[in-house]
């Protein structure tokens, strides 16, 4: 369905992203982890035609994205890793201005907006501006914005950021019922227990570089340890958290002299 | 003097100068101004063009010393006019300065989360907040004042021999300094008990409306505000209420009170002026500290999140879904973002001031007026200012970050875009204008010229929009702009060119042409000619444009020359 090829896109020489290139079929989960930096973000921005690459292309069921991006964008759900929305409209305005812009009809809207604020727990919530949200309420009108034009292509970029329990559970669910639907869906985080429930297959970037592209199971096989959580570590080489976090306590006890 | 100055302040608690400049760098309202980092900078530009237009003013009372007036009555004349001038122009300063610095001496729910948890005492803010408004009203004064006091006072107050340059010279500065003080401390009072009075999010909305409600206010009362020259006009004045309720005229008794010149048929102005400085004072002074009593604790005890009413939720639809979501989405943003809204709202107090005028010359009018030049200019400047004022406030961006909504939903061509804002600027702007003149077209006749001269106003409206849309290819709110791109001062004056470029001979021409209806209809059939073309040009044009998000610098090649 989806597919990279070889992407690279650099920023004022500064290379983000190099040879980025791999594949999400329909029902297909995939992860995306790398460390802050790593590109996937710039991954994220050029799948979503905000950002052209310096090379390589994006292809949508084997046509360049940028040859008919009306089209794509049609089929597109996509919830950012920053809860970045009009803070000064309601829940529900926003999710009718998203609608709207999608070419919804108004009864279309007023069904699927409602339904989904009441199943988000966002009812009570629809008719105040979003500046008065938490931040676990933001990422909810984001999920249901994303789903509201029943999309074939899904990327969440941090979705589980702010949200509650029961809503982080909702959502894992709701990451199934969508691969099973036949939705692709790219899946970002850096919760690496849920990515290793929910996904079929993990991609890990760093430095702008894809380093492994495998079912997690396949990948903790591979390198012989025990989790995700210890595969990711030993492939982006992380810094001594534990030595950081001495030296942090250390700079917290210096005294005043005065 | 420096060292001075840091040696004093060194007196003074190191939380209340902490915060004391803090305040000072965000007393002025960032929402509505959105400069964020460039306060300073703001304010420098501020305090120069008051010192413009105090050296104006000083130069002025030099270049009448040129050719002096004659007689006892023309210096009369010339003194009142200053004064009254001068009151005028403080006392819109001033409140220019309320309405950008609005709810910013009263604690807010950011303050109390941040300052709550430190060891800040609730009357070492309350001391900062008031210290910072205190000396940007201070710095206001001194700015506009320092030369075109100096001068005006050596030029009249000399003139009285003995002490009458310092009795004129400190008339001058305490009249300022209490014209200011009222004011400032009136709106204060006002946000005051607006904010102890009503709940919260009640008061979030009404301050809103106030804010407006001020700015529309101290404009249109400093452009409608009549002049009086002596004595005798002010006292024969026959609508006394004019006098009653405006502080500018209390103050300028109060100015020839100490000046030792008050008729005394104008003392109770005076005392006006000293009862409203007192009441002014008092309130602020009450207002503020119940409300740092008070609001200090409502706002901890606040919870987080409180569900929204359900209330009354008409949404309007237009053509299509995108000219509905297009619309919808700026008239939104030009409701709630304060910003936005006191930008329009400079524009709006322009049609206000004009609309006002009309209406007074209006009401005086014994019989119906002719359609002349009277209504033409004003109807067709009131066009000019809103539909120019809305397009310039739909260039200012409102939450770039929030833009990659639009991007990724951008699913229509841009011409249907371009419809979307065509319709928008119809109807924010042409159409309340157009209702606005019809309304106020009810004294003039006859009904053929009225009609004529309406159609040619909404025909010269559509123009005007169809020009503002020339080029611009982004959704209304949503693009980023280039540092130093906004040339303000360029876009003022190109503004007030293009007013008297346009404007004036469209409003001469519709003159002519009203008393011949060969000519009447020719005139419309040509301006509906013109509109027609400009929309088609318009349609073609966006067929080939692209919707941007962001202003890019133009691409240069830098030639280095090494090879000469």
């Amino acid at each position: 369905m989806l597919e990279l090829q070889n992407l690279c896109r650099s920023f004022r020489g500064i290379p983000a992203i190099q040879d980025v290139s791999f594949k999400v079929a329909p029902g297909e989960v995939v992860g995306f982890l790398g460390p802050n930096g790593a590109g996937k973000s710039t991954t994220v921005k050029i799948i979503t035609g905000m950002l052209r690459p310096n090379d390589g292309r994006v292809l949508f069921e084997g046509q360049d994205i940028r040859k008919d991006m009306v089209a794509f964008r049609s089929v597109l759900g996509y919830v950012p890793e920053e809860a970045h929305l009009y803070n000064y409209l309601s829940g529900l305005e926003y999710l009718q201005l998203v609608g709207r812009l999608r070419g919804l009809s108004e009864a279309m809207i007023e069904t699927k907006a409602t339904r989904l604020l009441k199943l988000l727990h966002l009812e009570s919530w629809q008719y105040s501006p979003i500046s008065s949200y938490s931040k676990g309420m933001r990422q909810r009108v984001l999920i249901a914005a994303a789903l509201l034009h029943d999309p074939r292509l899904l990327i969440f970029d941090e979705p589980l950021s702010g949200l509650d329990v029961v809503s982080a559970r909702l959502f894992k669910d709701l990451l199934e019922l969508l691969a099973a639907e036949g939705k692709a869906v790219i899946y970002i985080s850096h919760v690496l227990e849920v990515v290793e429930q929910v996904c079929n297959r993990v991609i890990v970037i760093a430095k702008g570089r894809i380093l492994a592209d495998a079912p997690p199971a396949e990948l903790t096989k591979l390198m012989s340890l025990p989790n995700l959580e210890s595969v990711f570590s030993q492939l982006v080489q992380q810094q001594d958290t534990r030595a950081t976090a001495r030296e942090m306590v250390e700079v917290m006890r210096i005294a005043d002299e005065r | 003097m420096h060292k001075l100055i840091e040696r004093l302040a060194g007196y003074l608690p190191l939380d209340f100068r902490v915060l004391y400049r803090q305040f000072l760098l965000r007393v002025i309202d960032l929402e509505s101004l959105s400069i964020q980092a460039d306060v300073v900078r703001f304010l420098g530009q501020f305090a120069g063009v008051l010192i413009m237009i105090s050296l104006i003013s000083a130069i002025r009372a030099f270049v009448s010393t040129i050719a002096p007036p004659t007689t006892a009555a023309g210096w009369l004349n010339l003194e009142w006019g200053t004064e009254q001038s001068a009151i005028r122009t403080m006392m819109l300063v001033v409140g220019l300065l309320a309405v950008i610095s609005w709810d910013s001496t009263f604690p807010d729910r950011k303050d109390v989360m941040v300052l709550s948890p430190l060891p800040v005492a609730p009357h070492t803010i309350l001391f900062a907040k008031v210290c910072a408004s205190g000396v940007l009203v201070g710095l206001a004064i001194l700015a506009l004042n320092f030369a075109s006091g100096s001068a005006w006072s050596l030029i009249l107050g000399s003139r009285r021999g003995g002490l009458g340059f310092f009795q004129f010279c400190a008339a001058w500065w305490l009249t300022m300094i209490a014209a200011s003080a009222f004011l400032y401390c009136s709106v204060l009072t006002v946000q005051g008990f607006t904010a102890l009075l009503f709940p919260r999010r009640v008061f979030l909305r009404l301050s809103a409306i106030l804010q407006l409600a001020a700015f529309g206010l101290f404009l249109g009362t400093y452009f409608v505000q009549p002049s009086f020259t002596n004595p005798a006009e002010m006292a024969a004045c026959e609508d006394h209420w004019i006098l009653a309720s405006s502080p500018p005229y209390w103050y300028f008794a109060l100015f020839n009170q100490l000046n030792g010149s008050l008729p005394s048929q104008l003392r109770w102005l005076a005392i006006r002026a000293w009862t409203g400085l007192l009441l002014a004072v008092f309130g602020a002074a009450s207002s503020l500290l119940l409300c740092y009593l008070h609001t200090m604790t409502k706002s901890v005890e606040e919870p987080d999140l409180v569900p929204g009413a359900g209330g009354f939720h008409w949404t309007p639809s237009f053509s299509n879904s995108l000219q509905t979501a297009i619309a919808l989405f700026s008239i939104r943003s030009l409701t709630r973002s304060r910003q936005h809204r006191v930008a329009f709202a400079f524009y709006l107090a322009f049609v206000f001031a004009i609309a006002l005028s009309l209406l007074r010359s209006e009401l005086t009018a014994d019989s119906p007026h002719p359609v002349t030049l009277e209504i033409i200019l004003p109807t067709f400047s009131m066009m000019f200012f809103a539909v120019a004022g809305l397009r310039n406030v739909f260039a200012l961006p409102i939450s770039l970050t929030a833009n990659w909504v639009l991007r990724t939903t951008q699913l229509r061509p841009t011409e249907e875009y371009v419809a979307a804002t065509r319709r928008t600027l119809l109807l924010l702007a042409v159409a309340p204008v157009w209702l606005l003149s019809f309304a106020l077209s009810f004294r003039f006749g006859p009904v053929q010229h009225v009609a004529v001269h309406l159609a040619v106003l909404a025909l010269l409206g559509w123009i005007l929009v169809e020009l503002c849309l020339i080029g611009f290819y982004k959704v209304a709110f949503t693009c980023s702009y280039l540092p130093g791109k906004a040339n303000i001062q360029l876009q003022f004056w190109g503004f007030v060119i293009a007013l008297i470029a346009f404007v004036v001979p469209c409003a001469q021409l519709e003159e002519s042409a009203l008393h011949d209806s060969m000519k009447s209809a020719f005139m419309l059939t040509f301006l509906f000619a013109s509109s027609c073309a400009l929309f088609f040009f318009n349609r073609y044009l966006a067929r080939s444009a692209v919707i941007y998000f962001e202003e890019l610098p133009d691409e240069g090649i830098t030639t280095l020359g090494l090879n000469a």
